[in-house]
């Protein structure tokens, strides 16, 4: 069974590739000129195509909790890089950081994920632009 | 030394020089091609099995990484007299013309063959057929004489009309019958989208350079645009442990154009 680490370095092996394009163009969906970054706990993953969606509960200060939605790459990619849907699970402490879609809403293309560790890893699809 | 002895001194010597010979030609190599790469019952190469394209970096193991090339312009041939603007799309702000793919509308033939998704062909003496993962397009395709006309009925269509023959051990898919369509995934943020004309002729040359690559020649031949045919050379890589998966775009496009929908634990969220 591979180990976290190596998934993690997987991951981040398949998005060091330069910008490629799969489903569709970044630009028709999201804005790059909107970056977004949050810290919640990771409340549910959907793996399925044409890209991968992942959800984070993000907490305000006053308590108030909002469900953040994340499009990654699509399953074939990670498949055959060798990745599950076990690399990010409910309950994972993340920091995400992506672009904001263009209709404003809590929705973005997730970029990069920080563990609460430390490690940082990408979701983006290759098409997607990532946040530096 | 009796003479006698001589000559079976000289016997045994012949004899172990034949067997030795022999031994040794056993030991060479088999000649590239022949023996090791795939071939049918009737001998000729066979393509049968799951292909990285030339979407993917080609690893050589299990495991892959999606790249999306598109066509290179260094390579195109020179463009007519207008031909630029029916080859480079400005971007318009019609996700029709600027991606369709963006609306799960068709890649297209020119621009399925580089996708960054597995492909499984499936050869018999009589007809090739290929299944593409992306999108599930799927091409029936006829083996025939060489140069033979297509059906002078064609309809046009996103993958068009394609016929094959063999010339020698390359393989030979000839198209026609395409759309006005994306030539490739030139998008947006390129500056716009690059398109073909219908009047585009395609042949794609297949060779295998060694039991698990095959070179991938296509020939672009586009007389609205261009002056004369030109060619991509691309590759494929058998991936015998791959199997093609499904993929249905409007599964859970959640973003279409930019408006999303939110997913049930969004809802739950809400106000």
């Amino acid at each position: 069974m591979k180990s976290l680490g190596a998934i993690l370095a997987a991951i981040s092996a398949l998005l060091m590739v330069s910008p490629a394009v799969a489903h569709h163009s970044f630009a028709t969906e999201y804005d790059r000129s909107k970056p977004v970054s949050v810290t919640g706990v990771v409340r549910k993953v959907e793996w399925r195509n044409p890209h991968i969606w992942f959800y984070v509960d993000v907490k305000d200060a006053r308590g108030d909790v909002t469900t953040w939605g994340f499009s990654g790459a699509p399953p074939a990619f990670l498949m055959r890089q060798g990745i599950s849907r076990d690399a990010l699970k409910t309950g994972d402490v993340v920091k995400v950081d992506g672009f904001r879609a263009r209709d404003g809403s809590n929705n973005a293309s997730g970029g990069r994920v920080t563990f609460a560790d430390g490690r940082s890893v990408f979701t983006a699809s290759p098409e997607d632009v990532r946040p530096n | 030394m009796s003479r006698n002895h001589r000559i079976r001194r000289v016997s045994l010597s012949v004899v172990a020089i034949v067997i030795l010979s022999a031994c040794t030609s056993g030991q060479q190599a088999p000649p590239q091609d022949e023996q090791v790469i795939p071939r049918a019952a009737d001998g000729k190469p066979d393509f049968t099995g799951v292909w990285a394209g030339p979407g993917f970096a080609h690893t050589g193991s299990d495991t892959d990484t999606a790249q999306v090339r598109r066509y290179t312009e260094a390579n195109m041939a020179p463009i007519k007299p207008g031909g630029k603007s029916l080859l480079n799309r400005s971007y318009t702000g019609n996700v029709r013309i600027d991606d369709p793919t963006a609306i799960c509308l068709p890649n297209g033939l020119t621009r399925q063959i580089p996708s960054p998704y597995a492909q499984q062909w499936i050869q018999t003496p009589t007809q090739l057929v290929i299944l593409y993962e992306y999108m599930h397009f799927f091409r029936v395709i006829p083996f025939g004489p060489p140069n033979r006309a297509h059906a002078p009925d064609v309809e046009p269509t996103y993958m068009g009309d394609s016929i094959a023959w063999w010339e020698d051990d390359t393989l030979v898919i000839d198209t026609v019958g395409l759309n006005e369509w994306l030539l490739d995934a030139y998008h947006p943020e390129d500056g716009g989208s690059r398109w073909h004309s219908d009047q585009m002729h395609l042949i794609e040359r297949l060779r295998f350079t060694d039991p698990r690559n095959a070179s991938y020649d296509v020939t672009l031949d586009d007389p609205v645009i261009f002056e004369k045919p030109w060619i991509e050379h691309w590759a494929m890589q058998l991936k015998p442990t791959w199997k093609i998966l499904e993929f249905v775009c409007d599964d859970n496009d959640r973003c279409r154009t930019g408006n999303c929908t939110d997913t049930d634990v969004q809802k739950l969220a809400g106000p």
